[in-house]
């Protein structure tokens, strides 16, 4: 007992003196059946990262200096998982109070010492999109980040040069939180969408009153500035385009409704989340240009899914529709290469159909496909390896890379991977597993759980 | 019930309507203090042996060796005593009395949530501390026993409480601790109560907000006031005018922060926005020593400390029985079953795993523990802040800072000089030189030695004299302690004292008795004697207030010793002995 | 659906009748005989048999190559296709619970902590959207159990076929009892470990109160028996839980913490239970004991997050066959009530992550059965057990493998659901955007 306790606080002593890891790595995977997503499936092929960058895919490469070498023959190598619906590694989900609150940040937020990102490495995945919940019409900004796990800097978690984004909700939860909750608007659909009418309008008179003062300022010195409102400048930038929305949507009616309003306020970028009855209307999401990303299965927990099918993504992807499958759970993001398989059983999709459905099409949906969501020249080494090929249910994710650099290791675990711990924790179990689902913490009705 | 109150209650009686009473007072007899033939330590590393201080009217008037006895001064027997500068709280609450927190989960009324007023969100940087502190509150005394002089003090509250002071742990009010007003923006990532900002997220928005509003309402009103004629005038809000002192670099923020998270967020808004910034609270602070070093922030670590393992103790008892006692004290919750079962096997594999939670959690406390140590090493200049740590701990927690490889010398340097240059009081506090404030603490052996007791603490020029308090505990197991009879007992409060008599009596078995004083007498509840512990109770009433009473008393031959709790009001010393026959 | 013609057409006169609008209704089942031809067919007890199954009247009458056809047997040609038995569910609220956030179509959780006479058979709904749902993935028997209190009521083993419950029921009932435990219900439960412990100690005690309660109970009833001069006043409670007591019927023992299983089976070893823990979450980090014990244990949710912030990652995926390997009979649930459908995942999960495909199949199958007493009714496919049963074209374990027939009692059950006729109705929408 004494010794074991020595060679641990030996090996915590080490682990707290080193530096935080290079942020960029080089890697050189051998011998692996290699799934593009873009470029076709390639056999006994390799593929090399050097300093965070896939630098080469193709037979007997060189390994670049000071890469590390995995053989991987017999193995499948996909690029790493991306979600785009995520709460994990966060220390506030929800702001609450107001129903709209574009001006707040998850990237405030960042908890990089969160055990569930290594978690979802273990699934496979390198990339999240870390969300605000859905409390309110317009919740906050969201943060793209990269799963990597190690670090204590929340800033060497964020997706650098990601695309800003900002959480969108309709239907049952804004209207529970603010209608029935509050007493303040909005209490029904139609109350929600005067809030984005609202809010954008606002905005308006923002941008425009900012603009009076940009041109008087030079002939006037008298001239004053609108009082600086971190809320219409969040708004104001979504009118601009500058910010991809992500809208947590469910009924056909709600996701016609944002489209509708969006056309009259010129925004384009728009993604549905959850958006379960997409299927119903996937006919004008794909006019409009609108990307959708949902649940493998999820329905009936609540009135507004129970007219659900989980042939949703391929109806979507059938019709056009720029679709992904998201996980919004710490437990799910573990799988989402299984959640993604379901599209076979629910609609038949392709092999490729299904793994862009949690690669390629996430990244879009994120703005970032000229870096992540397929293996190609250039493109950032995140990349994911498993046992057999990720769409059978047996696959089990072996190693997980980002930026050339290994963050989970199956042959490495060491079982309890927190990076902080409590000292006087005494780490019972926990009965129910709310970890699980965090899209309305922080709101009253979770306060009052217990 | 009887209507009238009995004597001896007066004293608890006087605690009622307001804690300090006024009467009989008088000034002290002289202003003027000697201390002689003492160790003086004036600043770590610099001591001088049978050395003197010389106090008047608050200040230090010398220091050195073969000082005379100044004719109107008190002699403080300084005989093989210690003398150190004055300890300095570098961010606490110290003599602001906490508000009344609402229940948990309930909702302050306001109309909108998402818009509440300030006060309510926690937003009153205008606010300062000397208007809401309190001389009297209990804190003052307990920090001072410690040996704190001087403290840098800050509203409780939300994301900005107020604005800091710097105070002198002694006077007899507000007005005449505050040294300097108005020293700091307090702030913190402390949500509302289910209102606006609650989450962190929020905090930090509202706060980017704010102060660039502030900027540029700043702005403004500079060119309102140059050519204003004609223009729109600047709107006046005295929360925004609250950050202009601090736009101008003239205000340091003291952000509280609870983790490293914090510290990453703090620096991240310091950056961002420009202000001057000091961190307090900081622990396992060694994680970030380089982004400390590279931005040169200053820090002020928590004297907090997580509960200490109980392995110390146990390392001198028997080795098997040790070993077993740290299964069972892992996780009580977790390992009870085992014990119940008696002997039963733990498996290797379960074994291992237990040891290994047991290993982190360690390595978890001793990377706290040694937060000081490690950035004393690294070069780093601290002090602690006390906002969270109880004053009992300090000692306690200080010692095992010490022992996870802080030197003595740093310890005090992170206690005196180090917050007093970080606080830019260095000209007046934080060394026993002539001319400062003559903030001292005197004790009977080294401040850090184990069983060192403060004897004296000096504030302003103020002695306060600290009896070295008799080990309670139980003596010789063997003796017969014999509770029954009378005994005479003074309860002292301060300001007034009262003796009363107690009689415990032996109901064949069980113990019984009475208190006494001025010949009204009422029963004792609750009477026990566990080996030379005596407990009773009583109860009284008084304005409508029930108030109990509990006595905790060592018997020791014919003395007896101990405290008794009133109520809310607090522990009041008791000493006594046994009436003559 | 998609695969068979006759589905198609009916779907088709449905939304015909239905005026067009979606289509909700899944169609009726067929009951006769029906003749699987040139299957290859997974037994799970007896191994894997090429040839044919025979179907009648419910049962299975013939399996392999020696069979005796009726003429008016419907023949199903199931080249390159596969046979497995009905998946079996030991833990969900399917037919109890319909819409989780809206309490009123909720019929699980009852008011109340001692309530073992209520029957969830009683409160199954037979026309729930999620049965349909749950069936056509080849899970065509569940436990539908009671939830809340510490004995909830009493759990019913239903096909997922039937216009009543009792139509439904599949001849096994248990109470179900939620252990007492000392476990934090949660991050945010805020109960002090000593209240946590007050609690499950006061929680033990009304346990054990019951259990002499009962035993008294019993022995006066039985006295009233042969003295009816003997009043015994009205009393449901303890009358639910003689047999239970005296051990002749089993009880479904809920218990998911380290402690709190060794505390179960140190009281079910006292008391001389009939037992079955289910849940068991962290039952790897006991298994010896749990082995050592004879007691048999349904796990499950498989696909979950561990329990606790240190465990491996996978320990959730790998409690099962942690279990397995110790020696313990191991059944797997879902613990769900719409996604039910999971199951064959789950039990993929457990056999990738250390269970091994062939124990991971058996525990949604033949164990099961046997855990009930059942096992010459369900579980597998041999002659003269019900025909429940599902025609699949590869692994049902893999989300890619279709499931193309599903029986159950020998109904030839419509392969829609509402998720099915939803991508009917939609895959291709008319009217379009622009009609």
């Amino acid at each position: 007992m004494k010794k074991y306790n020595l060679l641990f606080l030996l090996l915590f002593a080490v682990a707290a003196t080193l530096p935080a890891q290079t942020e960029k790595g080089s890697i050189h995977i051998k011998n692996a059946t290699v799934i593009t997503i873009t470029k076709g499936v390639l056999e006994n092929t390799d593929v090399v990262v050097t300093d965070g960058k896939i630098t080469g895919i193709g037979k007997s490469l060189k390994t670049p200096k000071g890469a590390r070498v995995v053989d991987a023959a017999g193995q499948f190598v996909m690029p790493g998982i991306i979600d785009a619906h995520s709460h994990i590694a966060l220390d506030a989900v929800n702001e609450g109070t107001n129903i709209v609150t574009a001006e707040v940040e998850t990237g405030d937020v960042i908890d990089p010492l969160d055990v569930a990102i290594y978690r979802a490495l273990a699934g496979g995945v390198t990339a999240t999109h870390a969300m605000h919940g859905s409390a309110n019409a317009i919740g906050g900004q969201c943060e793209t980040i990269k799963l990597r796990y190690g670090t204590y800097d929340p800033e060497e978690l964020k997706m650098e040069g990601a695309p800003r984004t900002i959480k969108f909700a309709l239907g049952e939860n804004p209207m529970r939180v603010h209608g029935e909750g509050s007493g303040l608007h909005a209490r029904t659909r139609m109350g929600i969408e005067q809030v984005f009418r609202r809010a954008f309008s606002e905005a308006r008179d923002y941008m425009a009153a900012q603009e009076d003062y940009n041109k008087k300022m030079a002939s006037d010195p008298q001239a004053v500035p609108p009082m600086y409102d971190r809320r219409m400048e969040a708004l104001a930038d979504i009118l601009r385009g500058d910010i991809i929305i992500h809208c947590h949507s469910y009924r056909a009616d709600e996701i016609l409704m944002l489209m509708n309003v969006c056309k009259d306020f010129g925004v384009t970028k728009l993604v549905y989340q959850h958006v379960n009855e997409g299927f119903k209307v996937a006919p004008e999401l794909a006019e409009f240009g609108a990307m959708a990303s949902v649940f493998a299965d999820w329905w009936a927990y609540k009135f507004e899914v129970y007219y659900s099918t989980a042939y949703n993504a391929a109806i979507l992807t059938r019709n056009g529709v720029v679709t992904s499958i998201n996980s919004d759970s710490g437990d799910y993001i573990r799988h989402l290469y299984h959640q993604a398989g379901k599209t076979q059983r629910y609609g038949m999709l392709t092999d490729n159909e299904a793994l862009r459905l949690i690669t390629l099409n996430p990244a879009i949906q994120l703005g970032i496909e000229d870096r992540v969501g397929s293996l190609e020249k250039g493109k950032d080494g995140d990349i994911t390896i498993f046992s057999a090929h990720p769409l059978s249910v047996y696959a089990i994710p072996q190693m997980t890379i980002v930026d050339g650099v290994v963050r989970f290791d199956i042959k490495e675990d060491n079982d309890d991977m927190r990076l902080s711990v409590d000292p006087e924790d005494t780490e019972t179990m926990m009965l129910d597993y709310d970890d699980d689902h965090r899209c309305m913490e922080g709101t009253a009705e979770e306060l009052f759980k217990y | 019930m009887r209507k009238h109150t009995v004597r001896w209650l007066l004293p608890f009686l006087l605690l009622l309507p307001v804690l300090s009473w006024a009467q009989d007072e008088r000034p002290p007899v002289t202003r003027a203090y000697f201390i002689n033939n003492a160790y003086v330590v004036q600043e770590p590393g610099k001591v001088i042996d049978l050395g003197g201080v010389i106090i008047r009217n608050g200040l230090i008037e010398a220091v050195g060796k073969g000082l005379k006895a100044p004719l109107d001064a008190k002699t403080l027997e300084g005989d093989s005593l210690y003398v150190y500068a004055g300890f300095i709280e570098g961010l606490s609450h110290t003599g602001v009395p906490k508000p009344k927190q609402p229940e948990r989960g309930s909702r302050p009324e306001v109309k909108d949530p998402g818009n509440p007023p300030n006060d309510v969100a926690g937003i009153q940087p205008e606010r300062s501390v000397t208007d809401l502190m309190k001389a009297d509150d209990k804190s003052v005394a307990d920090m001072r026993a410690l040996g704190f002089t001087a403290a840098h003090v800050v509203p409780h509250g939300g994301m900005l409480p107020g604005q800091g002071a710097i105070v002198l742990l002694g006077g007899d009010n507000e007005r005449e601790m505050v040294l300097r007003a108005n020293t700091s923006l307090y702030s913190a990532f402390e949500g509302g109560q289910r209102v606006y900002p609650v989450t962190t997220m929020a905090i930090m928005s509202k706060y980017r907000e704010l102060y660039k509003q502030a900027e540029q309402v700043k702005g403004h009103a500079g060119k309102y006031a140059a050519n204003s004629r004609g223009m729109a005038r600047p709107e006046y809000d005295d929360v925004l005018a609250a950050f202009f002192p601090v736009i101008d670099k003239k205000m340091p923020v003291f952000f509280e922060v609870e983790d490293i998270k914090e510290v990453y967020r703090a620096m991240g808004l310091s950056k961002e926005l420009g202000f001057n910034l000091v961190l307090a609270e900081v622990s396992r602070g060694q994680l970030v020593m380089d982004k400390l070093k590279s931005t040169n922030t200053p820090v002020f670590l928590t004297l907090d400390l997580p509960k200490a393992k109980k392995e110390d103790k146990k390392e001198k008892g028997d080795k098997d029985k040790g070993d077993k006692k740290e299964t069972d004290e892992k996780d009580t919750d977790e390992k009870d079953v085992d014990k119940k079962e008696g002997d039963k096997k733990v498996s290797p594999e379960k074994k291992m795993m237990m040891d290994k939670a047991e290993a982190r959690r360690d390595a978890s406390r001793k990377e706290l523990e040694e937060q000081a140590a490690m950035l004393a090493k690294g070069g780093i200049t601290f002090g602690f802040s006390t906002l969270n740590v109880k004053a009992s701990d300090v000692r306690a927690h200080l010692g095992r800072m010490i022992k996870a490889g802080l030197t003595e010398d740093q310890a005090l340097a992170a206690l005196t000089t180090n917050p007093a240059k970080m606080l830019g009081i260095a000209q007046v506090a934080g060394t026993v030189e002539k001319g400062k404030i003559a903030n001292l603490v005197v004790t009977d052996k080294p401040y850090f030695a184990e069983g060192s007791n403060v004897r004296y603490v000096i504030v302003d020029g103020m002695p306060h004299e600290y009896e070295v308090k008799k080990k309670k505990g139980p003596s010789d197991p063997d003796a017969v302690v014999m509770a029954v009879g009378e005994w005479n007992i003074t309860i002292q409060v301060p300001g007034q004292s009262t003796e009363s008599m107690v009689t415990i009596t032996d109901d064949g078995g069980s113990l019984s008795g009475t208190i006494a004083s001025d010949g009204d007498s009422r029963n004792l509840s609750g009477v026990s004697l566990d080996g030379d512990n005596l407990t009773f109770g009583s109860k009284f009433e008084a304005g409508g207030q029930s108030i109990s009473l509990s006595f905790d008393l060592i018997i020791d031959g014919d003395n007896i010793e101990g405290s008794v709790k009133a109520g809310g009001f607090g522990s009041f010393d008791v000493e006594g002995s046994r009436a003559p026959k | 659906m998609r695969f068979n013609k006759n589905i198609i057409l009916y779907c088709l006169v449905c939304l015909f009748m239905a005026g067009q609008l979606s289509a909700q209704v899944v169609g009726k089942a067929t009951k006769g005989a029906f003749l699987l031809k040139n299957a290859t067919i997974e037994t799970i007890t007896k191994g894997t048999v090429k040839g044919d199954l025979l179907i009648e009247d419910g049962k299975i009458t013939g399996i392999g190559g020696a069979v005796t056809v009726p003429a008016s047997a419907k023949v199903i040609d199931c080249s390159g296709k596969t046979i497995y038995p009905g998946f079996i569910d030991m833990g969900t609220s399917l037919g109890l619970v319909e819409v989780s956030s809206i309490s009123v179509t909720n019929d699980n959780n009852e008011i109340g902590d001692i309530k073992p006479y209520l029957e969830a058979l009683t409160a199954v709904n037979p026309s729930s959207v999620a049965i349909p749902v749950t069936r056509v993935s080849g899970v065509t028997t569940v436990i539908a159990q009671p939830s809340g209190g510490l004995i909830a009521g009493t759990a019913s083993l239903i096909n997922l076929i039937g216009y009543s419950p009792d139509e439904m029921y599949a001849g096994f009932k248990a109470i179900r009892l939620n252990f007492p435990s000392s476990g934090a219900r949660g991050r945010r439960d805020r109960r002090s470990p000593e209240d946590r412990k007050k609690n499950e100690a006061k929680k033990l005690k009304q346990l054990n109160d019951l259990w002499e309660e009962t035993k008294l109970f019993a022995k006066i009833k039985e006295a009233k028996g042969s003295d009816a001069s003997i009043r015994q006043e009205y009393n449901p409670t303890l009358d639910a839980m003689i047999s239970t007591v005296k051990g002749e019927q089993m009880v479904l023992v809920e218990v998911n913490a380290e402690n709190d299983i060794l505390s179960a089976l140190k009281w079910i070893k006292d008391n001389e239970i009939k037992a079955i823990l289910t849940g068991c979450a962290e039952g790897w980090r006991v298994a010896d004991e749990i082995a050592a014990s004879g007691v048999p244990v349904v796990t499950g949710p498989v696909i979950s997050i561990p329990t606790r912030g240190s465990d491996r990652y996978d320990r959730a995926y790998a409690n099962a066959g942690a279990m397995k390997k110790a020696g313990v009979t191991v059944a797997i649930r879902t613990d769900q009530t719409e996604n039910v459908r999971d199951l064959p995942f789950h039990a993929a999960f457990a056999a990738a992550y250390g269970m091994g495909r062939e124990a991971a199949l058996e525990a949604i199958t033949i164990v099961p059965a046997r855990m009930m007493g059942l096992e010459m009714e369900l579980g597998s496919l041999e002659v003269g057990k019900i025909a429940n049963l599902f025609i699949c074209d590869g692994d049902p374990f893999e989300t890619k493998t279709q499931i193309e027939q599903v029986f159950i009692q020998g109904w030839e059950i419509p392969m829609d659901s509402r998720h099915s006729l939803l991508y009917d109705e939609f895959l291709d929408r008319s009217p379009g955007v622009k009609n």
